[in-house]
């Protein structure tokens, strides 16, 4: 036993010794990406391809020889969705030199790490929270804020209301995680209902990992909804409008989704169930996104076949392009010498007008806006496809509707 | 009236997926007296495996079903094994804890495969409603709900009429009483374990039918954790009618209450009645009551 | 830990916890360590001493209910949380001062620890488990749909001051967190020895025969959950003051049950076995949370992902294999040690 005891502890000793050997060997002219992310969690469906397209991104101008010889480092931390080891890793990476960038995946998390974000004088990206754009700091949002996006999709609902010649006010249901995510956009987003005359029914709230949501269609379509927008992360809304195919609710009332509702890769056997829902998103989506070339370029040639490829991708890769463009503009005031996160923070606030390939919407942010883009672009599922059904408009401003 | 009804209906349903998760713990928990949180990865592997033999090889239902029960079988004899066999003799909590490592390490493994994707069955089974009146059902989760009473009769007559069944009813009521009547405790442990990996197995199958394969399909162990606690974790039948007395109150609950209280019913539902239980029967519903002696 | 040749002479030596003049020499110096740390500590360490502080804070509550009193309890997040909690409401709707909520906070928390701890009356063992994870949910479901509590936007408390002298940073905070644990520490360590310690150790051994012996079961084991919870207060409000950010996902279902590892790890009953824990599982952690990142660097193929599985992996293995080779916890090889250093030079 003992012998056993001390063998193992030695086997722990080496083990510790050689990461620490691995982690502290740094190489030249490097500057840090560092993403706070969900790998083994409920959204790990959303960060693990995101960042697998900010590597292969990064991979790429590492390759190319970097910006004037810097290359950048990415680190993933894995959080779970676990806002505490989420603040815990920021702290191991807070005094590191030439950390540009802390990339929060979560709205809670970024919520938490917001506080020490601003005391580091650094500069942090949050999925949509509308909360930053209210109050211009140092987190800058991926697109539109979640409440953008809202009020987005209620002019598509009015809009598609009229077109089918009804009239009155449409009714409209929401459901969603029972977290900061799952509030958010309605700060904002109900207001903008209200103005535009679209009656909002009473929210329903559910824990990640619900088994059956029957129970919230069948209230929100008791209650007269004629359109349901289902919040969440794949596969919830997808499991969501599979529950309501199943209650025959499809046929009669239009299910939507926000961001991060189906991609191409998660329709697989529930295209029936799915047909005509229409997807709100700021990023490419479906067949758009593969039939983007600069896309497609990448993930074949760091991934291969087209198998496996989810639209997701493309949104890291974008995430990619912002941190590229500020880190030039950073690195050209500043020289590598003195650059800090400060100067990234300043350069992200002259991106304005950034191309992204298409890959989303021209880049927003400025002194007066944290918003990655302006501009959503409407998809519906049609024979098990993601098609779009507008071309790219800009989403209302809903986040000046909410006092924060 | 028929909302109610229909809800209810759901309920069950749903509720027939807690009681297979929850077949599992009990049984391990009859024998070993180990309570396994390991049993939602258990259940979870289940689901993967079959996803894999339908899928992944293209076999047919039947010839996929055969294999997936067999590892996951094979996963349960291995935790047994190589785990919770060590810990013979410490105290149960020990016990209890290993299980929560033995989670940690097969999410590991799970999300290491599923690379952040979410896996689909394809529809093996019928797909529709059957339709009464006002009242629809989904006709795979109808099928489901009567898989779940045949699995529960099935390891009831099996408990009841064989030797083996015997041999583990003995094993329930005392270890060393068992052992000195010529039962090998051990080799028990190890077929409770393969059996509840198959219980698993179905619970698995039947759960990937409603809810998709990712990484939330293993928390359904904390809900089959209550259910068994709440029915006496040591009586089948408790495991069976409170798995689908949850399902109802969660239902009906966040049918009814939700409005009231702006949201959420469903995530405590399930806590308020386990505490409800064991305040008013702190042996869980059917459980069997000890009598303690100094 | 006392050399060989050291013999209790009268009935206050017997019970001195420092016995030796060694013994206050190495206090004296370790105290002075732990307050001069910060002047050469860096950064990381200090905020990982900080985080390793509060759990050990939790921990040492989990200790008296669960290694002392044997009711195994699932729900010190829970409370925690609810320490959090009561000093961020405190200190920004009612202008309270820290240094007063901090108290407050705890004693709070002791009292819903108290009702927590009810169902303790009539169940035992794995069913009381259960239980206290039914109120963890309980809990955080309240604290997420009540108004005064932020709801899902959560509080944003200030760092403690005075005299206009900000505790905004970790460094700074450290003092706090240090004191407070050492206060906690030797509170623990007496509570052991006193008359209440003793009781609650006569209802870990045997509740029936604790009863029979004229230790009033109810009383006890209730005072066991308001201390217990009174020091997770206690930790959620330096938790809370010291990241300025409550919300209810830092309190999860996780939390608690790597606090029972904690315990486990470092051995029931034993208030060294506290630190051993919470140093094991959270340098476990650490080390997983960034190997990957290592472990991608090092197999560039394997990516980022798969790497953070990896280490959850790891974790459990780690775990697994210290239940299996030592299920006492560390504290049963410090016991060891001290005997061995006690007999030293002799064999026996």
């Amino acid at each position: 036993m003992g012998k056993q005891v001390r063998m193992f502890l030695k086997a722990a000793l080496m083990i510790s010794l050689g990461v620490v050997c691995l982690t502290g060997v740094a190489s030249a002219k490097e500057v840090m990406y560092l993403s706070l992310a969900d790998y083994t969690g409920p959204i790990a469906g959303l960060n693990v391809p995101g960042d697998m397209g900010l590597e292969d991104f990064i991979k790429d101008v590492n390759a190319k020889g970097g910006v004037d010889g810097v290359t950048i480092k990415f680190i993933g931390i894995d959080t779970r969705y676990d806002v505490a080891r989420a603040v815990s890793a920021y702290k191991r990476y807070r005094r590191t030199p030439r950390l540009l960038m802390v990339n929060s995946i979560s709205t809670g998390i970024g919520k938490a790490v917001a506080p020490l974000i601003e005391k580091d004088k650094r500069l942090q990206m949050v999925p949509g929270d509308g909360e930053f754009q209210a109050h211009l700091g140092r987190s800058f949002i991926w697109g539109p804020a979640y409440q953008d996006a809202f009020a987005a999709m209620m002019d598509w609902v009015m809009a598609d209301w009229k077109k089918k010649g009804k009239s009155g006010a449409p009714v409209v249901g929401y459901l969603s995680w029972d977290n900061p995510y799952g509030r958010e956009p309605l700060r904002g987003g109900k207001e903008y209902a209200e103005k535009i005359g679209i009656k909002l029914l009473p929210p329903e709230f559910f824990p990640p990992g619900t088994l059956k949501h029957d129970v919230y269609l069948t209230r929100l379509a008791n209650a007269g909804a004629n359109y349901i927008l289902a919040g969440g992360v794949d596969p919830t809304p997808t499991n969501i409008i599979r529950d309501g195919y199943n209650l025959g609710l499809t046929k009669t009332i239009q299910f939507m989704t926000d961001y991060w509702g189906p991609t191409a890769l998660g329709i697989g056997v529930h295209a029936e169930a799915l047909e005509g829902t229409v997807i709100i998103s700021f990023f490419q989506r479906g067949e758009d996104a593969r039939n983007n070339p600069v896309v497609t370029d990448l993930w074949k040639r760091y991934r291969g076949s087209m198998d496996k490829f989810n639209e997701v991708y493309g949104m890291g890769m974008s995430w990619g392009m912002t941190y590229l463009a500020g880190l030039k503009i950073a690195l050209k005031a500043a020289g590598y010498e003195k650059l800090e996160a400060d100067d990234m923070y300043k350069a992200y606030q002259k991106l304005t007008g950034l191309n992204k390939y298409d890959i989303q919407g021209p880049c927003a942010y400025s002194p007066t806006s944290r918003l990655g883009s302006k501009l959503v672009k409407i998809y519906r599922v049609k024979a098990g496809k993601i098609v779009p059904i507008t071309g790219w408009r800009e989403a209302p401003n809903a986040v000046a509707l909410h006092t924060f | 009236m028929t909302e109610f009804i229909q809800q209810t209906i759901t309920g069950l349903m749903t509720g027939s997926l807690y009681s297979l998760v929850a077949a599992g713990i009990v049984l391990v928990y009859k024998s070993t007296h180990v309570v396994s949180l390991a049993h939602g990865q258990l259940v979870a592997f289940g689901a993967l495996f079959f996803w894999l033999f339908l899928s992944g090889l293209g076999l047919p239902f039947w010839a996929g079903l055969i294999p997936a029960f067999i590892l996951t079988a094979l996963l349960g004899l291995a935790i047994e094994r190589i785990a919770l066999r060590p810990l013979i003799g410490q105290p149960l909590i020990a016990a209890f804890l290993m299980t929560f490592a033995i989670f940690i390490a097969l999410e590991g493994i799970f999300v290491l495969y599923l690379k952040g994707e979410t896996r689909t069955l394809p529809h093996f089974l019928p797909e529709g409603n059957f339709v009464l009146g006002n009242i629809s059902v989904p006709i795979n989760q109808l099928i489901g709900f009567c898989v779940a009473l045949l699995l529960f009769a099935a390891v009831s007559l099996l408990f009841r009429y064989t030797k083996l069944g015997l041999g583990m009813r003995a094993t329930a009521e005392d270890h060393r009483l068992a052992q000195s009547t010529g039962i090998v405790v051990k080799n028990i442990f190890s077929y409770i374990w393969i059996l509840s990996g198959i219980v698993a197995a179905v619970a698995g199958i039947a759960t990937a039918n409603v809810m998709d394969i990712y990484y939330m399909l293993p928390y359904i162990g904390i809900n089959g954790l209550i259910v068994a606690i709440c029915g006496g974790l040591d009586s089948l039948t408790g495991a069976l009618l409170v798995g689908l007395l949850l399902g109802v109150v969660e239902n009906v609950g966040a049918a009814y209450l939700d409005p009231l209280v702006g949201g959420g019913i469903k995530d405590v539902a399930g806590y308020v009645v386990l505490l409800l239980v064991l305040l008013i029967r702190p042996y869980g519903l059917f459980g069997l009551v000890k009598i303690e002696r100094i | 830990m006392r050399p060989c040749g050291v013999f209790d002479k009268s009935y206050a030596l017997d019970i001195a916890i420092i016995r030796t003049w060694q013994h206050w020499t190495i206090l004296i110096l370790s105290l002075l360590f732990l307050y001069l740390f910060p002047l050469f500590g860096s950064y990381y360490l200090i905020s990982f001493i900080n985080l390793l502080s509060i759990s050990a804070m939790v921990v040492l509550g989990l200790q008296i209910v669960s290694g002392l009193c044997g009711q195994i309890s699932f729900g010190q997040a829970a409370f925690m949380a609810v320490g959090a909690y009561t000093s961020s409401i405190l200190t920004i709707h009612y202008g309270l001062s820290f240094w007063l909520a901090l108290p407050l906070s705890g004693i709070v928390a002791g009292c819903v620890g108290i009702i927590g701890g009810a169902p303790s009356l009539r169940i035992k063992g794995m069913y009381l488990a259960m239980a206290t994870i039914a109120i963890h949910f309980v809990v955080i479901w309240l604290i997420l749909h009540t108004e005064i509590t932020g709801s899902f936007k959560g509080l944003y408390p200030q760092p403690p001051s005075i005299g206009g002298f900000e505790f905004d940073t970790d460094e700074r905070m450290y003092y706090i967190i240090m004191s407070v644990l050492i206060i906690m520490t030797y509170a623990a360590r007496n509570l052991m020895r006193s008359k209440v310690g003793r009781a609650f150790v006569a209802i870990r051994d045997n509740d029936l025969a604790a009863e029979v012996m004229g230790v009033n079961l109810y009383y006890y084991k209730l005072l066991a959950f308001f201390i217990s919870c009174f020091y997770a207060g206690v930790a959620g409000s330096l938790w809370a003051h010291l990241i300025t950010v409550v919300n209810v996902e830092q309190f999860t279902l996780l939390h608690a049950l790597e606090y029972v590892g904690m315990l486990i790890i470092g051995g029931m009953g034993s208030i060294p076995g506290v630190f051993f824990g919470v140093l094991f599982i959270r340098v476990l952690n650490e080390l997983v949370m960034f190997a990957s990142p290592a472990l991608a660097k090092a197999l560039p193929w394997l990516g980022s992902s798969p790497a953070a599985s990896l280490g959850l992996l790891a974790f459990g293995l780690a775990m697994a294999l210290f239940l299996i080779f030592e299920p006492r916890g560390l504290a049963h090889r410090w016991e060891i040690f001290k005997a061995s250093y006690r007999l030293y030079p002799f064999a026996h």
